[in-house]
């Protein structure tokens, strides 16, 4: 579990990320969203204990980052694919860290192995390729067996196979019962990889929910239909209080009516209905949705409402 | 969690853990072989050049002559490639990145920040006493054999001269890593130590003759290295070997303590 409360930080003038609060509950993906520059990696920073805020607490299961007694097997966090030195092999880097936290050796070649990374796990570090980087790295998060993970933008600059084996590698992290919080501005990438959601803005909290919540909320609820009976259809619709706008000829579009309300007054007008489709609103459109210019800023959830309401 | 692979050990992370994993960083650098071989190389090869030079002249070129100094002369050499050690082993976790994860294991800050600083003391200290033992055995060796005056370990204040030149150039190590740990970039912590140790005294020297003898290079030299007293020309009194080592300490001990507050305040 990592909670924020309240995290506010200052870079001179500029406010990197403004009383931000949310929960990372352990057993599901949680993905980190927001735009480039809006305060994620900075977050991610001050949860490991890298960056001071300037006020508030980031904590995890309870104790600020510092104060944990084996740091590396109870947080592993993937802040920075390169933070290794060039020079030093992939299987030294993982043994000084190993001794750190006085983890068995045997783990760095178990790690190595996990993450495909055994056939050269004695070169340079510094030769490896970005996504040969981002595996070294991850493989440096599980080497504590850690029971919460974090993860900074780990898909950027993968293969699509790479992605997919890093999507995977998270579900099935979150699966064990572990933490996972992993950021991204990758919104098609979140809505495949996440089950909740931290929305963030400019440094602050715009949501915190679930990603299927966040899209039916931030959808409009338009229901297309399809029927021959258009003209009887649209003022059927009409008169129970729908809005409906014209499809391509043989199609409505409707508001305001959900798609169970529409089939029932359908069988009580005796209209025909060929087709009959829920529009979902992609993560993306919710997402352009929600942060459309700063004062659309809006928090969807009461923690975030306490907490923004009296910020701006 | 649900399985744990490993159960954690009681107690905490310790100084021992991480003095552990730093020596295994230092080990595995290869640029770590490179600068302490280089500094053997040029430092014995410095020292025999000297030596030999100071062969075959006549009987009034070895007056005042002070073999001992003669032999440490190649030491000067690792003051600055010891110098340039001392400041990669902290700016080169900054400028990979390498400080993050290291800061991640090992997030106590004050407890990370002594081992390195101790390992860093340890490793030089080693290192500079074998070479500066090593230089002299190999110059009076030179001298000897060349005819020249001499000395030994029982010479007056040999012994001293060249325990304390590996001490100095491990402080000059010291001072150069507390370079590094203020500004965190290898270059600028070069720039500073070389300002500081090899042009420093060229400008003071202009300004201030008499107060050159309080810059290292000048107590290295002049009141470390030298077994006869009397400054070169006579001009400037060297202060003593004792007091001259202290100050270095002191110099180091301020760079050192000026980077660990940094070091503690700062983001990462």
């Amino acid at each position: 579990m990592i909670t924020a409360h309240s995290l506010t930080k200052h870079y001179g003038a500029t406010t990197a990320v403004h009383n931000l609060s949310f929960e990372v509950p352990p057993g599901v993906v949680t993905g980190f969203l927001g735009p480039n520059g809006s305060g994620k990696s900075t977050t991610m920073r001050m949860i490991m204990g890298l960056d001071a805020p300037d006020s508030g607490a980031a904590l995890i299961g309870g104790r600020p980052y510092c104060e944990l007694v084996w740091p590396l097997r109870e947080v592993g966090g993937l802040l920075d694919a390169k933070a290794f030195h060039p020079a030093r092999t992939a299987r030294n880097h993982l043994r000084w860290l190993a001794l750190t936290n006085d983890i068995p050796l045997r783990r760095v070649d178990e790690v190595l192995d996990q993450v495909g990374l055994s056939s050269v796990a004695n070169r340079r570090a510094g030769k490896f390729s970005l996504g040969m980087s981002q595996r070294l790295g991850i493989a440096a998060t599980l080497l504590g067996d850690p029971g919460v993970l974090l993860f900074d933008e780990p898909v950027n600059g993968l293969d699509p196979e790479g992605i997919r084996w890093v999507r995977h590698f998270l579900r099935g992290l979150a699966a064990e019962g572990r933490t996972v919080f992993v950021s991204s501005h990758l919104i098609s990438e979140m809505s495949q990889t996440a089950d909740r959601l931290v929305v963030i803005g400019r440094g602050r909290l715009i949501a915190e929910t679930t990603v299927a919540d966040f899209v039916s909320r931030s959808g409009r609820g338009t229901v297309r239909l399809i029927t021959p009976d258009l003209a009887a259809f649209a003022e059927a619709l009409t008169g129970a209080g729908a809005t409906v706008g014209d499809g391509d000829g043989a199609s409505l579009t409707v508001e305001g009516l959900s798609a169970p309300q529409i089939g029932d007054l359908a069988a009580r007008e005796g209209l025909r209905v060929h087709e009959l489709m829920p529009i979902t609103v992609s993560l993306e459109d919710a997402f352009m949705e929600l942060t459309q210019g700063e004062v659309e800023y809006r928090p969807t959830t009461m923690a975030g409402a306490a907490a923004a309401g009296e910020g701006e | 969690m649900t399985q744990a692979i490993q159960a954690a050990p009681l107690g905490h992370y310790r100084f021992k853990h991480v003095v552990r994993s730093e020596v295994v960083k230092i080990l595995t650098l290869p640029s770590t072989a490179v600068m302490l071989g280089l500094t053997v190389v040029a430092g014995l090869l410095v020292t025999g050049l000297v030596t030999n030079a100071a062969l075959h002249h006549g009987s009034g070129y070895y007056i005042g002559f002070d073999p001992t100094q003669e032999a440490l002369t190649g030491l000067i050499v690792a003051g600055l490639t010891g110098g340039v050690f001392g400041a990669l082993l902290i700016t080169g976790e900054y400028s990979s990145g390498t400080i993050r994860s290291t800061l991640a294991a090992t997030p106590r800050r004050p407890v990370l920040l002594t081992a390195k600083i101790a390992i860093t003391a340890a490793v030089m200290v080693v290192f500079c006493e074998l070479l500066s033992f090593v230089a002299f055995f190999l110059g009076q060796a030179i001298l000897s054999g060349g005819g020249a005056p001499s000395a030994s370990l029982g010479s007056p204040g040999a012994f001293r001269a060249v325990f304390m030149t590996g001490l100095f150039i491990a402080l000059l190590a010291l001072m150069s890593f507390g370079f590094g740990l203020i500004v965190r970039s290898t270059a600028a912590a070069l720039a500073a130590f070389v300002g500081v140790v090899f042009v420093l005294p060229l400008v003071m020297r202009g300004i201030s003759r008499g107060d050159v003898r309080y810059l290292p290079t000048n107590i290295l030299v002049n009141s470390v290295m030298s077994t006869v007293h009397q400054g070169p020309g006579g001009i400037v009194q060297p202060l003593s070997a004792g007091l001259g080592l202290l100050l270095m300490a002191i110099y180091a001990a301020i760079a050192l303590a000026a980077g660990a507050v940094l070091f503690a305040r700062r983001d990462a």
